[in-house]
């Protein structure tokens, strides 16, 4: 026991008595540092991103066909969407998998992708106008529906002098050879007179005239790319509690239907300028920056100034009218072009921003559509299906939706959801619906089914002339008939309406499932489980957890702790060596008084353990000091939490603020680091300091 | 005493050489050297520099080996022992005092005397403090036990130093140049204090010094030329035989 005391009174003198000491001492402290709050905040990251995966899309597991091509990456991977083998039928991977007594429930899905455009804003003008005409070559003309034509009618024509406008200044720019004549004739023609006053003479032919040669002229109308997830959208929500409904109102049970995420409708479907002018508010107010000294505030100020064809095209005369007088009276100015008038008011600074903001709102907006999109409006959503060919499925838009504390989210942002039987059209597996009508259609042409084996002698057979297929003629396809049929275009009609029923949402395909566990800790198991519940039930299941469904998102954090670990490793090999290299100086620095001890009767055991109890006090002493400090800002972090300062974070964060934890496994993760690495360090000194000669006491000091 | 062991040699050295070697050459250090010291003897090992003082006292004090010949020490042959019992016996059976005087440096007074007891392991904690305060009491530095060794005159210094080596009761205590460091009234001090130690005690001294007045403390001064010993006299005729020497240059 003396022995010990003795070892430990000489390691605690020997800490502070060299300065060589108090430099290890610093990389230890630093060391531990880095690994208490760096592990904690990527443990805290880690633990909050499975929340927000699990929370989402993913589930606790996720099971799809053991046939699939690639792995299940729900977030989508570098490549696109991967290429799954479908599950033939749902209905009958429900039931496998929750008979085992952990599993809460089961959720069908399936992940794909389409472009949607959101039209020409003069398209969509003419095609208000076409329908117009229309009802009154129906029903005749009433004032309120001339009134509405001529209101129409003159908002074309000033979107027709905005388009001259535009090409005038264009030209400044271009080279003659650029311009288009037949472009600039057509426009010319739309901007006389004379065309206008000859309109109702042929409206059909004037609407053409414009929708051929005026429209397409105008480069609007971007395409959307749109991420949906094929659900059962009951069971979604009941499964995934954080899920909410913001605008609108769920998909009535059974129904077609979608619900966009509220992220994608706000940064994909609202009015460019406003959001540009959200952006800049959120900035300026969340994360404090200054359009005066932020490039990218600054950047978002010219576009708005620059770009605002998509306001001035919106703005029909009479609340072009009301806008220019708004402005005017804003800006205390005269200036009679609205165009002018907008980049003016859009030119924003730090000072007048908040005003403008509330100004756009109180006075723009209401003249405005203000998203490209209302609740309760159908989009066309076009697909490639998986056999290639191109299927267009009509959605009612009925909400939007969010993930609590998502919100901010791309990640979890951009997954729109979308009905399972819709999803199933546009994948391009049959839904019953189909089924029938082809099989109506076969009936209508003659067909019958032949199997693939008999398909040779079907058709070269001896009867083979009375089976032959299509006997279509080219050229004169009727395409209602033939393609949509006289029931089928009906069918398409009630769609929207038709309630389906739980077993109809069940009984087809599904690319995936979710899967909700009792007791999540019980993960590992319940997968084994599973499988092998699959493989008795001959269903080909591959069973995964939520981390390897999220593809490389779900490897983020553990590349990031990888990341850390390394640089942990680096800076305790660096530590090694120096340690190592201070403390052989600090051995020969006391050579004499090793040696003197040696002398007196120390055998070398005890000059080995004086040498280690000293780095690994000195480990000790400098690494709680690290320890310390690593709590201190934990616990301070865990009070005020971190703000996540941009979106990616939101997710990585499950919400808008990450309050870390520091778990008893970082700082004993810190410890057994710091004291291995002040042991090992010390190995070879303290080998060094057992071969110190007792005769090097006598040496003297000269 | 027991006159049976105070018959019997503490150290007993017959025909011992040492060589070092530097390099290629080798340096004989001792050339064939005897020795008897008897419990209780006070004896100074006198010569100038390079005549092998230190390295007989090295031998005798069990730091190093003899290259012929036989050093034994309370009865033991250094040359059969490892390097484990050599370490043993400096421990038990002898007590260093050092020219530097080598106190170490982080521990205080109390702690550098106690130093070898902790390594014995043989008494209590009580034990301990009653004989390390004992021999401050001796050495005259009670009141300093809780000083360090910087806070201390090179005097004082020598005197933890000689409370160190004796702490133990070693039967045997070696002191290679303990004066050299310190002026020369300190010196006699030091010299005094052992002497009053080895007589009160009974504690064999060895030690090396080239100063003719730390000699005249000596029973007896074994004269060292060259690696050889020239002779064993009385402190008077060491004198007289060392003032003739310097007359004869």
């Amino acid at each position: 026991m003396g022995h010990f005391r003795l070892l430990m009174q000489v390691a605690f003198r020997n800490l502070f008595s060299s300065k060589i000491n108090l430099l290890i001492g610093g990389i230890i402290f630093f060391g531990t540092l880095l690994v208490v709050v760096g592990g904690a905040l990527l443990d805290s990251m880690d633990d909050a991103m499975s929340r927000s995966i699990i929370g989402s899309v993913a589930g606790h597991i996720q099971v799809y066909s053991d046939e699939s091509k690639d792995k299940l990456s729900l977030y989508g991977d570098w490549t696109g969407e991967p290429d799954l083998t479908v599950l033939d039928d749902f209905s009958r991977v429900k039931p496998v998998l929750e008979k085992h007594p952990n599993v809460k429930t089961v959720v069908p899905m399936g992940t794909s992708g389409a472009l949607i455009t959101s039209g020409n804003t003069v398209d969509l003008t003419l095609a208000r106008l076409r329908d117009l005409y229309k009802q009154r070559a129906e029903k005749g003309e009433t004032p309120e529906l001339r009134e509405n034509i001529d209101s129409v009618k003159s908002h074309v024509r000033q979107m027709v002098a905005l388009m001259e406008e535009q090409k005038a200044k264009s030209r400044e720019l271009l080279s003659d050879a650029a311009v288009d004549p037949q472009e600039a004739e057509a426009l010319a023609r739309a901007r006389t007179d004379a065309f206008w006053d000859s309109f109702e003479e042929d409206p059909f032919d004037s609407l053409e005239f414009l929708e051929n040669r005026i429209a397409p002229q105008l480069p609007d109308g971007d395409l959307l790319d749109l991420r949906y997830v094929g659900t059962d959208l009951d069971a979604f929500q009941r499964t995934f509690d954080r899920m909410e409904i913001v605008d609108g109102q769920p998909v009535p049970t059974g129904k077609r239907g979608m619900l966009l995420s509220e992220f994608y409708y706000e940064n994909f479907l609202k009015l460019k300028s406003a959001l540009r002018l959200d952006n800049i508010k959120q900035e300026r107010d969340v994360n404090k920056k200054r359009i005066a000294d932020d490039p990218q505030l600054q950047r978002w100020v010219k576009e708005n100034q620059t770009q605002t064809r998509e306001i001035l095209f919106q703005l029909d005369p009479i609340k072009t009218r009301l806008a220019t007088e708004r402005l005017q009276k804003a800006l205390g100015s005269q200036e009679p072009s609205l165009e002018k008038l907008l980049s003016a008011f859009f030119t924003t600074t730090d000072e007048n921003f908040d005003e403008r903001y509330q100004r756009f709102y109180a006075d723009l907006a209401p003249l405005l559509e203000l998203y490209r999109l209302r609740m309760g409006d159908t989009i066309t959503i076009t697909a490639f299906t998986r056999s290639g060919y191109v299927q267009s499925v009509n959605m009612k838009v009925y909400g939007t939706y969010q993930f609590n504390g998502l919100e901010k989210s791309a990640m979890a942002g951009l997954i729109n959801l979308m009905d399972l039987m819709s999803f199933r059209d546009l994948y391009g597996y049959l839904s019953a619906d189909k089924k029938a009508e082809i099989a109506e259609l076969q009936q209508a042409s003659g067909l019958k089914d032949v199997a693939r084996a008999d398909a040779e002698e079907s058709l070269f057979g001896a009867d083979s002339g009375n089976t032959l297929v299509a006997d279509a003629t080219p050229g004169l396809i009727d395409d209602s008939k033939s393609f949509e049929g006289g029931m089928g275009a009906l069918r398409r009609e009630d769609l929207a309406a038709r309630v389906y029923s739980q077993e109809e949402i069940e009984k087809g395909v599904a690319l995936n499932a979710a899967v909700i566990l009792k007791d999540p800790t019980k993960l590992d198991q319940t997968m084994r489980e599973l499988t092998q519940a699959g493989k008795d039930a001959g269903l080909k299941l591959r069973v995964v957890s939520w981390q390897t469904a999220a593809g490389f998102l779900g490897q983020f954090v553990t590349m990031a702790k990888m990341v850390l670990y390394f640089a942990v490793f680096i800076i305790f090999v660096v530590a090694l060596v120096i340690i190592n290299n201070a403390m052989m100086m600090a051995t020969l620095q006391r050579v004499r008084e090793v040696g003197t001890m040696r002398a007196i009767g120390a055998q070398r055991s005890f000059i080995l353990s004086m040498v280690l109890v000293e780095t690994v006090v000195l480990g000790l002493v400098f690494g709680a000091g690290g320890m310390l400090l690593g709590s201190g800002i934990m616990s301070a972090l865990n009070s005020s939490g971190i703000p996540a300062g941009n979106e990616a974070l939101y997710f990585f964060f499950s919400g808008p603020r990450l309050h870390p934890t520091l778990s008893v496994g970082n700082l004993v993760a810190a410890l057994v680091i710091v004291l291995v690495v002040s042991a090992i360090s010390t190995l070879y000194p303290a080998f060094l300091a057992t071969r110190v000669s007792p005769l090097q006491a006598m040496q003297t000091d000269e | 005493m027991n006159p049976a062991v105070a018959q019997s040699p503490i150290v007993s050295i017959t025909q011992v050489t040492k060589d070092y070697t530097l390099g290629k050459v080798v340096v004989p250090a001792l050339r064939g050297v005897d020795l008897q010291v008897h419990p209780g003897e006070f004896i100074s090992i006198a010569g100038p520099s390079g005549s092998g003082k230190t390295t007989l006292l090295n031998l005798i004090g069990c730091v190093d080996t003899a290259t012929g010949g036989v050093v034994r020490v309370a009865g033991q042959d250094t040359k059969q022992l490892s390097e484990r019992q050599l370490t043993h016996l400096r421990l038990h059976t002898i007590g260093f005092i050092f020219q530097s005087f080598n106190l170490v440096s982080v521990l205080d007074v109390f702690q550098n005397v106690e130093f070898p007891l902790l390594l014995q392991r043989k008494l209590d904690k009580a034990q301990r403090r009653e004989r390390v305060m004992q021999l401050l009491e001796q050495v005259g530095l009670a009141h300093h036990a809780k000083h360090r060794p910087n806070e201390l005159s090179g005097g004082q210094r020598q005197r933890v130093a000689v409370a160190r080596a004796l702490v133990t009761r070693p039967q045997l205590v070696l002191a290679d140049e303990p004066t050299a460091n310190l002026d020369s009234v300190t010196g006699q001090n030091i010299i005094d204090l052992m002497k009053e130690l080895n007589q009160k005690e009974g504690t064999t001294f060895i030690f090396s010094t080239h100063d003719a007045k730390v000699m005249n403390h000596a029973n007896a001064v074994v004269r060292l030329a060259d690696g050889k010993i020239l002779d064993r006299l009385t402190p008077a005729e060491a004198t007289r035989a060392m003032a003739a020497g310097a007359e004869a240059h």
